[in-house]
């Protein structure tokens, strides 16, 4: 479902880099040297494994009990012997752990002419805003060879944001700003996971991390602006099934009850009154729709919880709009979300 | 002399009294050690199935078997049950209640009533925990991360419960090792100073004092977070004025330490079970001794490993990687310590032996993994992936519980009296060995490639992404059910060892420490007077004795304590 949004060019996918049996594709400027840090101590865990494994199936082999056998004697304990099998892994922990250290100083400085975005994650779907206003949710689309800088927080719980293919990960936290940064050496497309647990739809909470080249990137970032306005009035109900895959974890077309209502029980309801938790009633219409989608606490339908994160400002005015028109007319649409024939 | 008789004449721990009340209300440390050996393996039990349904709901990419809610409950239950009721007490509480007063001629611990006291706060732990089950559920992870365990919205009813259950646990483990501690200071037998101590006993001491000194933290960070989650009273929660990174801090401020319950009791039995199997002197006593006296003091300064990604300072996040490389060292120390121990030893390949050997090899992948995971530019790739899922498996599941069943054939003839089929034995060991290295191993993998943790689901990703996790899980999967049939087939022989078994000899394999030199089982009082220990690591006074089937003591040489007196 994720793959096929934001359809991208199949020059894409050849130039992608290959996964190493280890790692995934080395896609940023810092994969290589995290790559060499973590072989370096893999062969160093494979020396010492397969020195430990041979010692111990030669003894058993060598010194297995036979009829009449005693062990014969040997020192109990040898002190230069056991401070050269001390000294040695500390010397070697104390490179391994300045290698790390200097990786890591590198993944935490940030260079100052990075590009910035801004992300917000809240159950379960993250947010990403470009400085030209362009929102986009289900892609990250970023410049290839230019270092960009994510600026995070969390709407509600604990998040994390990771990206394999860059070798970069960092918790999202409510209530403060973390950051990570990252400059894609290869042009593609990546996942992108949600690492902290958050609830039912932790292992959905994904996006694709789509890298292009310079001028493609801007061109891209143009449509994310334009996509919504290219379309006209009267056809915005089909801009807001683009934007319903914010709401697909939640709210079914199909009629079926999930962690929200259904869109399609409260298409059915346009009009009519909706019973609420709380014993009141409201009416479904525009106003209705838009409220719940910017202060969803206001009015909980009868039979759900109070789960639905504020969309407020993730959202702009014709955004919202489309978003309306969509449920308002989802008889245009089937179950699966497909535009019927004659509204194509 | 009767402390040392091996023949069992008479009455045992056993059948010293009858009737349930005498095995609830018991003061004896024996049968509190079998109840908590019992009730430990029912947990376990519980835990494993839990366990497999994850491993079965993993085999597809999409949510086959349980729906996300369903999938994130049981492996919240599977992590909990598995670390408070099945691994932290398993060794201390089960395996050591049984032995070490023992192991210390001892009549019975410093507190018998404390004891059992312990056990029965366990037995209430569990109960509330189950609470947790019927009051809504529990999908928190086993971690209960502020502000998802603290919001009402978020994660399910059963929090409460769950917390209370944990802080009840907590108080049966701080009681068991002020017990053990006390016991170990005051009750050692004539001749026992600390450095000829059996190594078991000074794993026990250095897990008794972690349990004793971070316990407590834990108990104080579960009642702040019901405070914030009942009254509203902002610790953790931003959204109140809190922090929720603090809450990691207080968590893992005990829950590092509390990998260290684990992991060293077991060091402390693989230390016997290489030595007596290998009828080899222990190799470097005082190293070994003194390593797990250091990893207790350096476990408590290593908790912010567990936070590199959390947000706390760069600065905090390299002082925590230097300082986890030292824990690296004194592990590394014992591994060489136990190969050097069967250089020119007389190694019977018994099933203990099997599992101790099972366990160097376990123990050193899940320690040389842990290098990955200390470093900080590949932790921060790794962390809260697969890699870290195998890497804790391996150490806690395959390095400590291993070491436990170990631990457990290794005394069952002294529980039991009876032994088991070494055949079969033999052959279920080699079932867990195969099979848990072809659960976890792949894991490493996974994770490597990106498979975060906690995910019910892995169908919503890139294609290529998909079909290599699917590749992996299923390898997990099929290495999950050869390991279960493995457990399946050791309860089998063993439960029918208890009814048809063979009577076990005092000393079936040729230990010196003086558990071995009472009757299988033993008497209610272990010792009709206090036994006088020499160098329990010289094996050179023990002989095969035909008859007995058992090792017992050369005739030419004088016992302990009777030198010089003739």
């Amino acid at each position: 479902m994720l793959m096929n949004l934001f359809c991208s060019s199949p020059l894409l996918a050849a130039a992608a880099p290959r996964r190493g049996f280890w790692m995934p594709e080395q896609a940023s400027t810092v994969s290589g040297e995290i790559d060499s840090i973590f072989m370096l101590i893999t062969w160093i865990s494979v020396f010492f494994f397969v020195l430990i494994v041979v010692l111990m199936g030669y003894f058993m082999v060598k010194y297995r009990r036979v009829e009449g056998h005693k062990s014969a004697a040997s020192p109990s304990h040898n002190t230069p012997l056991e401070l050269t099998w001390t000294i040695i892994p500390v010397i070697i922990v104390i490179v391994i752990f300045y290698m790390g250290m200097t990786g890591y100083i590198n993944l935490r400085s940030v260079p100052v002419d990075a590009y910035e975005i801004d992300v917000t994650a809240q159950k379960w779907g993250w947010t990403f805003q470009h400085p030209s206003g362009a929102i986009e949710t289900e892609t990250l689309t970023i410049p290839k060879g230019r270092p960009v800088r994510l600026m995070m927080t969390s709407q509600d719980v604990l998040h994390s944001l990771f990206i394999p293919a860059f070798r970069v990960k960092q918790d999202v936290v409510p209530g403060r700003y973390t950051y990570l940064w990252f400059e894609a050496s290869a042009t593609g497309r990546y996942d992108l996971f949600c690492t902290e647990y958050c609830g039912t739809g932790h292992a959905t909470m994904g996006a694709v991390v789509e890298v292009y080249e310079e001028d493609e990137f801007e061109e891209k970032l143009e449509e994310l602006l334009r996509w919504i306005e290219d379309i006209p009035e009267e056809r915005l109900f089909v801009a807001g099934k683009r934007l319903y895959n914010r709401c697909v974890q939640c709210h079914s077309l199909d009629g079926a009850p999930g962690i929200g209502p259904s869109f399609r029980e409260t298409h059915e309801l346009w009009g009519q009154e909706r019973r609420l938790a709380d014993g009141r009633t409201v009416t479904v219409d525009e106003n209705y729709v838009k409220e719940s989608i910017i202060y969803p606490a206001q009015d909980i339908t009868e039979g759900y919880g109070n789960l639905m994160p504020s969309f407020r400002g993730q959202l702009r005015e014709r955004e919202l709009r489309a978003l309306v028109q969509f449920i308002r007319h989802l008889d245009r649409f089937d179950d699966e979300g497909n535009l019927l024939e004659e509204w194509q | 002399m009767s402390t040392l008789s091996t023949h069992p004449s008479g009455t045992n721990y056993l059948n010293h009294t009858r009737g349930i009340m005498s095995w609830i209300f018991t003061l004896d440390h024996k049968r509190i050690g079998m109840m908590y050996l019992c009730s430990v393996l029912l947990s376990f039990f519980v835990g494993g199935m839990l366990a497999v349904l994850i491993r079965l709901q993993l085999w597809s990419p999409e949510a086959s078997l349980f729906t996300q809610d369903q999938y994130n409950q049981i492996f919240t239950l599977h992590g909990a049950i598995m670390v408070f009721l099945v691994i932290i007490p398993s060794i201390p509480a089960a395996l050591g209640n049984f032995v070490l007063p023992i192991m210390l001629g001892a009549k019975d611990v410093a507190f018998p009533r404390l004891n059992l006291f312990s056990y029965h706060l366990w037995v209430v732990g569990a109960l509330v925990f189950l609470l947790a089950l019927v009051t809504g559920g529990l999908d928190t992870g086993w971690t209960f991360y502020t502000p998802y365990s603290t919001d009402t919205d978020s994660a399910m009813g059963g929090v409460i419960p769950a917390l209370t259950a944990a802080f009840i646990l907590g108080f049966s483990s701080i009681f068991t090792g002020m017990n053990f501690i006390v016991t170990i200071h005051r009750l050692r037998p004539p001749g026992m100073t600390w450095f000829r101590m059996p190594l078991f006993l000074w794993a026990i001491y250095a897990t008794a004092i972690i349990q004793v000194l971070a316990t407590p933290v834990l108990g104080i960070t579960l009642m702040l977070l019901a405070v914030e989650r009942a009254f509203g009273i902002g610790i953790f929660d931003p959204s109140l004025g809190g922090d929720p990174v603090l809450y990691q801090h207080f968590f893992w401020f005990y829950s590092h330490p509390a990998v260290y319950i684990m992991i060293l009791p077991a060091m402390g039995i693989i230390s016997e079970l290489i030595s007596i199997h290998s009828h080899k002197h222990i190799f470097g006593y005082k190293f070994i001794a003194f390593s797990s006296i250091a990893i207790a003091i350096f476990g408590f300064l290593v908790w912010g490993h567990h936070m590199f990604t959390s947000g706390q300072s760069s600065l905090m996040n390299v002082i925590f990687s230097f300082i986890t490389f030292s824990v690296s060292i004194p592990s590394a120390i014992k591994v060489f310590n136990w190969l050097a121990t069967m250089y020119k030893g007389s190694i019977s390949l018994n099933t203990p032996m099997l599992y101790a050997l099972s366990f160097i090899f376990i123990f050193s992948i899940g320690g040389l993994t842990g290098l990955h995971l200390g470093t900080l530019a590949t932790d921060i790739h790794l962390h809260d992936t697969y890699f870290v899922v195998a890497h804790f498996h391996y150490v806690m599941m395959g390095s400590a519980l291993l070491a436990m069943i170990g631990g457990m054939h290794h005394w069952w003839p002294k529980m039991t009296g009876k032994m088991y089929s070494e055949f079969w034995g033999r052959i279920g060991c080699g079932l867990v060995f195969l099979g848990f290295n072809l659960t976890f191993f792949p894991q490493f993998m996974l994770g490597s490639q990106g498979m975060p943790r906690r995910y019910a689901q892995y169908d919503d990703y890139l294609p290529e992404t998909v079909q290599l996790f699917e590749f992996y899980h299923q390898l997990s999967t099929i290495g999950s059910l050869v390991m279960a049939a493995g457990f399946f087939l050791t309860a089998g022989y063993l439960l029918h060892s208890i009814f048809f078994g063979v009577r076990a000899p005092a000393n079936p394999w040729g230990g010196r420490s003086l558990e071995w030199q009472c009757a299988s089982p033993p008497p209610h009082d272990n010792f009709a007077e206090t036994p006088t220990v020499g160098d329990c690591y010289d094996f050179s006074v023990l002989e095969w004795d035909e008859k007995e089937q058992g090792y017992t003591w050369r005739e030419d040489v004088p016992r302990p304590g009777e030198e010089g007196t003739g």
